[in-house]
């Protein structure tokens, strides 16, 4: 803090002498404009840790609230009168305790069946239960529609199905907690002048910043990103539809690559503009065909069979760039087929909850991983590979249960990783100077020093964005983000930066207890383990923490692919947080 | 939905991972961030490795000890500054770990953990100016009552902690430096600040640590007497005195350093309150002074037998004591037995937003002025108030023996009782002799010229 005070008194004392030299007349309108620059800069270095805590603080306080009230779909009716209720568009039932609706006797199978909700009609299947399912009597044999009034019997035990509305007005069991729709607008709408505030006061710092180096792409990419986002705004507002929390703090994030990419690369500010609304696209096209899970079901084949091709085609034509094979050349631009690849990697893994019971078999997904972990492994992309493991193992767990088998395929991924630390020496380099990349400061750990001496130079508020001199060294805006955040923004905005992605994984878990079907639940953490092993492996790789790996921090790393591809994961997130109306006539909550 | 869900808590795990990773990373930064911006390729402070902030070091009374300018290094005018500070400056070869050109030199790059190397006017990294507790003059007159003798002197302000002068012997010229490994013997640990970082065999000073035990736990210790006959005989081994002191009590056995009673006193004791009592007093372990940590003075009984527990007593066996850390102790008895940690920069560290000098209670208040009582009647009885008129000087001499032919270290260690003048002080005299010949004439010199700015 003394640090601050004696900031202010040197500020004081630096504009003393600037009025006075003005008086004097020897100082012209050239050190006018410095003095305030210079003003301008140590007034909001202050003010950017603040308004980023602000922005998370209310984006996430809000998604967190977000929780829509339990509601309630349909009831089953027993015999003994009571009135059961259908809260998900994917009820287990049966006698384990994880079953969405236990039933109790011994004649019931542990997991004995699925009732499932799909456009406005339900479904029941029998998954493999030893008493077996009627419906009115007829045994089912596989899955069979469900009609309200119907009695279903699940070994004997009979049941009679009953629509939502019947249970009386208001369909919802609990009197909803949620804050008004109108104070939930409030709260977004100031976070979102909080955000143009930041990237506001960014853009003139970074100008500022820049001088004599400053060309027109920066603050014309800054006008137009910060005009999207006021369309973006008004266009969501005039719409009505839904939260747009998440939206806003992956403006936030994106913003902050901007900066970045100012600050250390001004020439590819257009391409990752271009990038960012591709990402838009990529989050609102697959948000809209995933809404349903038939469709999802579908879309997951077109995109595994796309995926196995591109990964082919990056094998056979793809470029290589430090060691690693990763780039396909279009001509006009190049563009990283695994990114694309994780999309179909998380959606591979998904299943609806009466599949996930009946096959109870992941043999397909298996092969897939291991193809797409092969092919990267070919590529030499090996942090990517640990990025797709990590959301196997996530994916494989929700699948499974199986802790052995999880156990098992994990030990023998770790020799395999130990065969490949041993024997491929552009790896091997990498691990032997893990841990003591100051003996090698110059050579195998340089990126690791430069990004640890810059984060230490930046302190807790940051030299100020387009100050920083890690902006110099190579791949810093890519593989360094981070370091670049703490160096120009300070180690506070950084660490806040991190944060969000443990949010997203927090999130994912969050959403999953109220999703509407487990495909939904699946994508979501799929999706957000990938992009906290991506954001884990950009951090503390570059700290010296976790071996290095060229990889990059979702939505704030310069790159097309990955935007585009980080983006369209975000879009499996938001899914899962979607609950509309199962007959699709767009009744919002 | 439900067995779903629960099993997305392995996500959590995932982001557990993180978590951990980042608070490494956290602890690491606070821990070392002051280190990794002192590397030559940060840019924000070198060009083309030359260093470019502009820092300085000042003493209490604004005296330049040493100048950054344009990545060259200026010390203070005068040969006898440079060279008595030189273990306060360090060196043009960065030899000295202790001097504020390493220790402090992420002070003087104008780094904070909260500003880091961001600065106002972006062209000149201004660096900072650092002022020290030390009083230039006062190291000066330290060093040359030195002479070519090896040791260290000490002197702080009990009450602040601000250590006034600080001298270690032998040093050189910075400007001038000369050829260290030609001249071995000459020049032997030339680079160690022996104040800070040395730990030697304490000898009879170590008397107020078994003193300090005898009062809180020897019943009736002010008027229980012991017999010295000159020579006290334990298994084989035997303690001896110059002359045989007859009944002696406590003060008394204080007063003449009589080591037949001190090493009944040890034995009556036992290991356990003497050990206890050394570490209370700070043997075992090491002070930071303004982050830099002192030697670690040993005192260790866990193997001693009767006849080692006597020679501990007395300060002899396997002790040894850090001069700056003894003076600490002596602080802390001159302070109602609070010890205020020293420190050498003015205003101290400045991470925290209030600065409370630190404080520790070692010693009760009772058993702090019952020690300061004797150690005043050493200067009366002993010592000659004559010899350090003014000063209300509280005393105890050491005359450490450290075996074969060399001569032992002389020790003179104590504080002034006056409320205008709160200053506690060490000197040692390597190889030269008895305390009170040796070293307690060095601390009348400087401690004279101390009060009598």
């Amino acid at each position: 803090m003394n640090g601050l005070w004696e900031n202010v008194a040197k500020l004081l004392e630096l504009c003393s002498a600037k009025v006075a030299g003005i008086f004097a007349g020897n100082a012209g309108l050239f050190s006018y404009l410095e003095m305030t620059a210079g003003l301008f800069t140590f007034l909001v270095r202050g003010i950017f840790p603040l308004l980023t805590a602000a922005v998370l603080f209310l984006c996430i306080s809000s998604l967190l609230q977000n929780r829509k009230e339990d509601k309630i779909w349909g009831y089953l009716l027993a015999k003994d009168g009571s009135r059961i209720p259908l809260k998900h568009w994917e009820n287990s039932l049966g006698r384990s305790k994880m079953s969405d609706i236990v039933i109790a006797f011994a004649f019931v199978s542990r997991s004995h069946a699925v009732l499932t909700f799909r456009n406005g009609v339900w479904h029941i299947t029998d998954v493999g239960s030893k008493g077996g399912v009627e419906v009115n009597g007829a045994k089912v044999e596989k899955s069979d529609l469900v009609n309200y009034g119907d009695t279903i019997s699940f070994a004997g035990l009979e049941m009679v199905l009953a629509p939502a509305e019947e249970a009386g007005p208001g369909r919802k069991e609990t009197a909803p907690v949620s804050p008004s729709p109108l104070d939930k607008q409030n709260k977004s709408g100031l976070a979102f002048t909080l955000i143009l505030l930041f990237q506001i006061l960014g853009a003139v710092q970074i100008c500022i910043s820049l001088g004599e180096g400053l060309v027109p792409a920066v603050p014309v990419t800054f006008l137009i990103f910060i005009l999207s986002e006021c369309l973006f705004y008004i266009t969501v507002c005039w719409w009505g539809r839904g939260s747009f929390d998440l939206e806003l703090l992956l403006f936030f994030l994106c913003g902050l690559g901007l900066f970045n990419i100012a600050s250390a690369n001004p020439d590819f500010l257009y391409k990752q503009l271009v990038a960012i609304y591709l990402g838009i696209v990529a989050y609102t096209v697959i948000g809209a065909v995933i809404k349903d899970p038939e469709r999802a079901r579908k879309l997951k084949y077109a995109l595994v069979a796309t995926a196995v091709v591109l990964l082919a085609l990056n094998l056979t034509i793809g470029e290589t760039y430090f060691g690693a094979k990763r780039w396909v050349d279009l001509g006009f631009t190049t563009f990283q087929p695994s990114e694309f690849v994780k999309i179909a990697f998380v959606m591979a893994g998904t299943a609806t909850l009466d599949r996930l019971l009946t096959t109870r078999n992941m043999t397909a997904f298996i092969i897939f991983a291991g193809v797409c972990i092969g092919a990267l492994v070919l590529m030499r992309d090996f942090g990517t590979v640990v990025v797709f493991f990590g959301a196997f193992i996530v994916i494989a767990f929700m699948r499974s249960g199986d802790l052995r088998t999880i156990a098992f395929i994990s030990s023998g991924a770790a020799i395999g990783a130990l065969a490949v630390i041993s024997f491929i020496p552009y790896i091997a380099s990498r691990f032997a100077v893990w841990g003591k990349v100051w003996e090698y400061a110059d050579t195998a750990g340089y990126q690791q020093t430069r990004t640890m001496i810059a984060a230490a130079s930046g302190g807790l508020m940051g030299v100020g964005t387009g100050n920083g001199f890690l902006a110099n060294v190579a791949a810093a805006e890519t593989d360094l983000a981070f370091g670049m955040l703490c160096e120009e923004w300070g180690l506070l905005v950084a660490l806040m930066i991190a944060l969000v992605f443990v949010f997203f994984a927090i999130y994912a878990v969050f959403l999953a207890k109220g999703c509407r079907s487990s495909l939904y639940a699946i994508a979501a953490c799929g999706a957000a383990s990938m992009l906290l092993l991506q954001a884990a492996l950009n951090i503390l790789g570059p700290m010296d923490i976790l071996p290095l790996t060229g990889i990059t921090l979702p939505f704030v790393s310069r790159g097309g692919s990955s935007m585009v591809a980080t983006w369209g994961l975000l879009a499996l997130l938001k899914s899962a947080g979607n609950r509309f109306n199962a007959g699709g006539a767009g009744d919002m909550t | 939905m439900n067995l779903v869900s629960k099993r997305a808590a392995v996500l959590l795990f995932f982001s557990l991972l993180l978590l951990i990773g980042l608070s490494i990373f956290s602890i690491r930064y606070f821990h070392k961030a002051s280190t990794w911006i002192q590397h030559p390729a940060n840019k924000h402070l070198f060009e083309n490795g030359k260093l470019l902030s502009q820092g300085a070091i000042y003493d209490r009374r604004g005296n330049i000890l040493v100048q950054i300018n344009d990545g060259s290094i200026n010390f203070n005018e005068d040969k006898t500054v440079r060279t008595a500070l030189m273990h306060v400056t360090g060196d043009l070869g960065n030899n000295v770990e202790t001097g504020a050109l390493v220790a402090f030199r992420d002070k003087l790059s104008g780094w904070n953990i909260v500003n880091g190397l961001y600065s106002l006017d972006k062209r000149t990294i201004s660096g900072k100016e650092i002022s020290l507790t030390l009083d230039a003059g006062l190291c000066a007159l330290a060093y040359n009552k030195l002479g070519n003798r090896q040791g260290a002197v000490g002197v702080y302000n009990y009450k602040t902690g601000e250590i006034l002068c600080l001298a270690s012997s032998p040093s050189f010229d910075p400007l001038n430096p000369p050829d260290v490994k030609g001249n071995p013997g000459k020049y032997e640990g030339v680079y160690i600040n022996r104040f800070l970082s040395s730990a030697y065999t304490p000898g009879s000073v170590f008397k107020l640590v078994t003193a300090a035990a005898a009062i809180d736990n020897i019943d009736d210790n002010e008027n229980k007497t012991y017999l010295c006959e000159g020579n006290l005989q334990i298994g084989k081994d035997a303690v001896t005195c110059m002359s045989s002191h007859g009944e002696v009590t406590l003060e008394q056995a204080l007063a003449n350093s009589c080591n037949c009673a001190f090493a009944r006193i040890a034995i009556e004791l036992g290991k356990g309150k003497l050990q206890e009592y050394a570490n209370r007093a700070g043997f075992n372990s090491s002070l930071a002074i303004d982050g830099i940590k002192t030697a670690v003075g040993k005192v260790d009984l866990a193997e001693a037998k009767e006849i080692d527990l006597a020679w501990a007593g007395i300060g002899q066996y396997t002790n040894t004591a850090n001069p700056l850390n003894f003076m600490a102790f002596m602080g802390a008895i001159a302070h109602n037995g609070m010890r205020v940690a020293p420190q050498i920069i003015q205003g101290g560290e400045e991470l925290l937003f209030i600065n409370t000098p630190k404080k520790e209670r070692i010693l009760s208040p009772q058993t702090a002025e019952r020690l300061k009582q004797m150690m005043r009647n050493n200067t009366l009885s002993v010592y000659g108030e004559g010899n350090f008129k003014g000063l209300e000087l509280c005393a105890k001499s050491g005359t450490a023996q450290v075996g074969g032919e060399k001569k032992p270290h002389a020790w003179f260690a104590g504080f002034l009782d006056r409320e205008d003048f709160p200053l506690a002080f060490v000197v040692v005299v390597e190889n030269s002799g008895s305390g009170v010949k040796f070293a307690a004439p060095i601390a009348a010199s400087v401690l004279q010229q101390a009060i009598n700015y």
